[in-house]
């Protein structure tokens, strides 16, 4: 988590703080938070499901610093509930950061944040048992083995025994790891250990999941499989939240996106809202981060007379 | 050699291996390694038959030009560890320093034996244990000497037996090397009598120094599959352990051998050594000065057709390296398939949390190679101090206390040993009761293993010295401190949280937490002995006062005592816990 902050651009100067919500400028975080979320909360939901219910998350000032470097500078958001939230942004933007403090797997230095209307710092036992979480760069249990991790995974979280292992079976058939199951994880290759991730995160059917990087490093059999699931989960109600940076990916899977840079939100509302004029989620993203310049005359050389 | 880190593969510069013609600018060349010729010779030989132009497949690189640009590469690699961190330079130039310190005491030493009775049995065990050394070295350092990888050579047109030349010159340079010959000489000096003697000793120093290089390589190519695996990192985790216990055998060696005539006891295994090469060469020279022509011309063949042997075989399996897939292409062999989770001895566990996170730590404690170090260290440890103190003369039924003690150890850090998948554990943490439940697990499998270990141990001891008498007030006091440690522990667990970097043998904390670290363990033991008190007092009391009668009350009171502080110590711990799980994992993800 950390890493990712100390690469944030943000923190350059001595008080980048008033510099990156200057440039936010207009658009939705800073102004007037509680009328951008007022704003997303009316907007219908294209699934047509989310438009009556709570939001799944309510994140409110949220800040976190890390040395000079600060790594989420008061983000307000409200995401959707019953719907495929996507979490977009450039290296370093301070989503992991942001993923952490709402899963309480960091401690925010300022902020709120709410879950199916729990306070994850005040109601950590509901809130714990409603989320599924698939952390970027923490270890799993890796010497245990996948059907083991399982069985570890749900009996913590209290579920019955006999319970855990049927669950178990189904996850690891539908994941194809059935026939690794018995391998230890720290043999398994990149794709493997995010789908027993998800599987783990997924065991005791939480209301909302948070997956950071789901893709990131996955081959593309496995990246179908894990869509495949995540879709079928979230058609029954529930809601994930995943960030990448693979914009086709997330265009491809979210109703609504939130776009991060430079440790602040720079957009957030439904796919086609976020997208605008632009003809892909790339352009628009480019536009919003402002990394669209052009640079061909640099390297006029490059592919001229040899 | 120098930096014997499993992760050495990965230094930045590494890339420089495969590509000797480019690592040749990198390197400031110092007058000594190149000559002019060199570089056109190695650009040449190495590049001409990839660039493809013009150069229609020449005879590859010829042994000669081969030979000095793995001199040269080897040389380079040594100069390139000048070039690090400072810490680590310094590092490297006070090994470098101390190993040419150790050589040239050896070498005093061996010369001032020369003349010495037994000095031909110590010479000749010398180069045993020597050899020995370069057969198992590259088995737990598998990253100390980057050019004994030959998989990085695949892509270069190079034919096995100039490889090989290449190979084995390159091993001779090096400080491990530079201290095997000073032995060497030491040894053939303190032995060589006569003219004679004296030139086969010149040929027993470089048949020893070939045959142990070669070893070395032969082993490391053989296994090069395991040492590149998972399960060769593993093992290179556990270097720590076998030093620590190859450091106590040599203590324990050497004291045996410097009491008066005691070099005299290695007589027998000198006996066997002197027809095992490379020993047989170093007694060659000794046979020579002695007259026996006969046995040393035996003993010099001998070893000349090891060091064939070796070269065939090494020769071979480099063949086979190069030319096979490389393992990461091979699918690994499926492990024997398991029925269900609540199989064998774990069914015995408790259900729910307690049972669960108990089948995880003794699990941990047996896979985790980490983990297993520790419980390794502590189970010998506390077995071996009361039988070698017994051994020494001086011991006491007391000194079963230690297995308690080190045992006991094991519950600090708990997090810390769970790197950073803590979070695992940290997301089914909502309620002090869960923290406790955790907590009580991880002491419970503490305790599952410990209690009748530290009886068995104090029943040993007991019966060792005879003193049965003891008994249970050495067991009462064991549990008692057993109690305090887990009870300090679990508080220093939830407090003062460090990482265990997860990819050294040796390091146990992460740079910068060093200082969390001590306060946990001193601070703990510190606090852990003040709780022993109450009943240590009492033992002492009942002594003083005479009341030998009454000395079995400490086994149960030890144990209740036990029982009552363990307890506290989890009822403080567990809240403490719960409140700081985002400040614990992020101690515990540094490693």
């Amino acid at each position: 988590m950390a890493s990712e902050a100390a690469h944030t651009s943000s923190g350059a100067a001595k008080q980048p703080l008033t510099d990156t919500t200057a440039v936010t400028g207009g658009t939705a975080a800073t102004g007037a938070p509680t009328g951008a979320e007022a704003d997303g909360r009316q907007r219908p939901a294209p699934g047509g499901a989310g438009a009556e219910r709570p939001p799944a998350v309510r994140v409110s000032g949220l800040w976190k610093r890390f040395g000079e470097q600060v790594a989420v500078a008061g983000i307000d958001l409200e995401l959707p509930a019953g719907q495929f939230v996507g979490l977009v942004g450039p290296n370093g933007a301070g989503k992991t950061t942001t993923l952490s403090m709402i899963t309480g797997l960091l401690r925010p230095d300022l902020g709120q944040v709410e879950i199916a209307g729990h306070d994850v710092w005040r109601d950590p036992v509901a809130v714990k048992a409603r989320i599924g979480v698939l952390p970027e760069g923490l270890r799993l249990f890796e010497r245990l083995s996948g059907r083991e991790l399982l069985a570890y995974t749900g009996r913590l979280r209290g579920l019955d025994g006999d319970e855990v292992d049927s669950r178990a079976t189904q996850l690891l058939g539908v994941l194809d790891l059935a026939g690794a199951q018995h391998k230890l994880v720290v043999d398994y290759s990149t794709g493997m250990r995010k789908k027993i991730g998800l599987a783990a995160a997924l065991l005791h059917n939480p209301e909302v999941l948070f997956l950071d990087e789901p893709f990131e490093g996955v081959d593309p059999v496995s990246a179908q499989t894990i869509r495949g699931v995540l879709e079928r989960y979230t058609a029954s109600g529930a809601t994930v939240v995943f960030s990448s940076h693979v914009m086709e990916l997330v265009e491809s899977l979210c109703d609504w996106v939130a776009v991060m840079a430079g440790a602040t939100i720079r957009a957030h509302g439904p796919l086609a809202e976020v997208r605008g004029a632009a003809p892909t989620l790339q352009d628009a993203f480019l536009e919003l981060v402002g990394a669209n310049r052009q640079q061909g005359h640099d390297l006029d050389w490059l592919g001229g007379a040899r | 050699m120098s930096h014997p880190s499993p992760e050495q593969p990965r230094q930045p510069r590494d890339p420089a291996l495969p590509r000797p013609s480019v690592a040749q600018p990198a390197a400031p060349q110092p007058a000594a390694a190149p000559r002019p010729s060199f570089p056109p010779a190695g650009g040449e030989g190495t590049r001409g038959p990839l660039a493809g132009s013009g150069f229609a497949a020449p005879a590859p690189a010829s042994v000669a030009v081969l030979v000095q640009v793995f001199a040269a590469l080897k040389l380079s690699l040594l100069r390139n560890g000048l070039r690090q961190s400072s810490g680590r330079r310094a590092a490297y130039i006070a090994s470098v320093v101390l190993v040419g310190l150790f050589a040239v005491l050896q070498l005093l030493g061996l010369i001032a034996l020369r003349g010495h009775e037994h000095a031909a049995a110590l010479v000749v065990t010398l180069t045993g244990v020597l050899a020995l050394g370069w057969a198992v070295m590259p088995l737990f350092f598998p990253g100390g000497d980057e050019t004994l990888d030959a998989t990085r050579l695949v892509m270069l047109p190079l034919r096995p037996h100039t490889l090989i030349a290449a190979l084995l010159t390159s091993s001779l340079i090096g400080i491990g090397p530079l201290f095997t010959l000073a032995l060497a000489v030491g040894s053939v000096v303190a032995v060589a009598h006569g003219a004679a003697a004296a030139a086969v000793a010149v040929l027993a120093v470089a048949l020893t120094m070939l045959v142990c290089v070669a070893l070395a390589r032969m082993v490391a190519t053989a296994n090069i599959r395991l040492l590149t695996s998972r399960k060769g990192r593993d093992l290179a985790l556990l270097s720590g352990l076998f030093i620590a216990v190859g450091a106590q055998a040599v203590n324990l060696g050497t004291q045996k051998l410097s009491d008066a005539g005691g070099l005299g006891a290695l007589e027998p295994a000198a006996d066997v050594l002197r027809w095992v090469p490379p020993a047989a060469a170093v007694d060659a020279v000794w046979s020579v000065g002695d007259g026996s022509y006969g046995t040393a011309a035996a003993q010099l063949g001998l070893t000349v057709a090891a060091l064939a042997g070796i070269v065939w075989f090494w020769q071979r399996s480099l063949s086979t390296l190069m030319t096979s897939p490389d393992s990461s292409t091979i699918q690994v062999a499926q492990e024997r398939t398991r029925p269900t989770d609540a199989r064998g001895p774990a069914r015995w566990l408790p259900a729910g949390r307690t049972g669960t996170v108990m089948l995880r730590t003794l699990r941990y404690a047996w896979r985790d190679p980490k983990t297993k170090a520790g419980w390794a260290t502590a189970l010998g440890i506390g077995l071996l101090l009361p039988v070698v103190m017994v051994a020494q003369g001086g011991g006491s039924v007391y000194s079963a206390c230690w297995a308690a003690g080190l045992l006991g150890m094991q519950m600090y850090n708990q997090f810390g040993q769970d790197s950073s998948a803590f979070w695992m554990v940290a997301q089914t943490i909502g309620t002090p009761r869960d923290a406790y439940l955790e907590l009580r697990g991880r002491a419970l499998a503490l305790v599952l293993v410990a209690l009748p270990y530290v009886t068995l141990v104090v029943i040993g001891a007991a019966a060792l010295l005879g003193d049965w008498a003891a008994f249970p007030e050495v067991l009462g006091l064991s549990l008692a401190m057993l109690g305090a440690l887990l009870a300090t522990g679990a508080l220093a667990s939830a407090r003062y949280p460090y990482s265990i970097p997860q990819d050294s043998g040796y390091k146990n904390v992460v740079p910068g937490q060093a200082g969390l670290a001590w306060i946990s363990i001193l601070g703990g033991m510190l606090v852990g002995a003040l709780l022993c008190a109450p009943v240590l007092g009492l033992t002492i009391w009942l002594h003083v006062a005479d009341h030998h009668g009454l000395l079995w009350l400490i086994l149960p009171i030890g144990a209740a005592y036990a029982y009552a502080i363990t307890h506290i110590g989890l009822r403080l711990a567990a809240p403490r816990t719960a409140d700081r799980l985002p400040e614990i994992l992020a101690a515990v993800s540094k490693g």
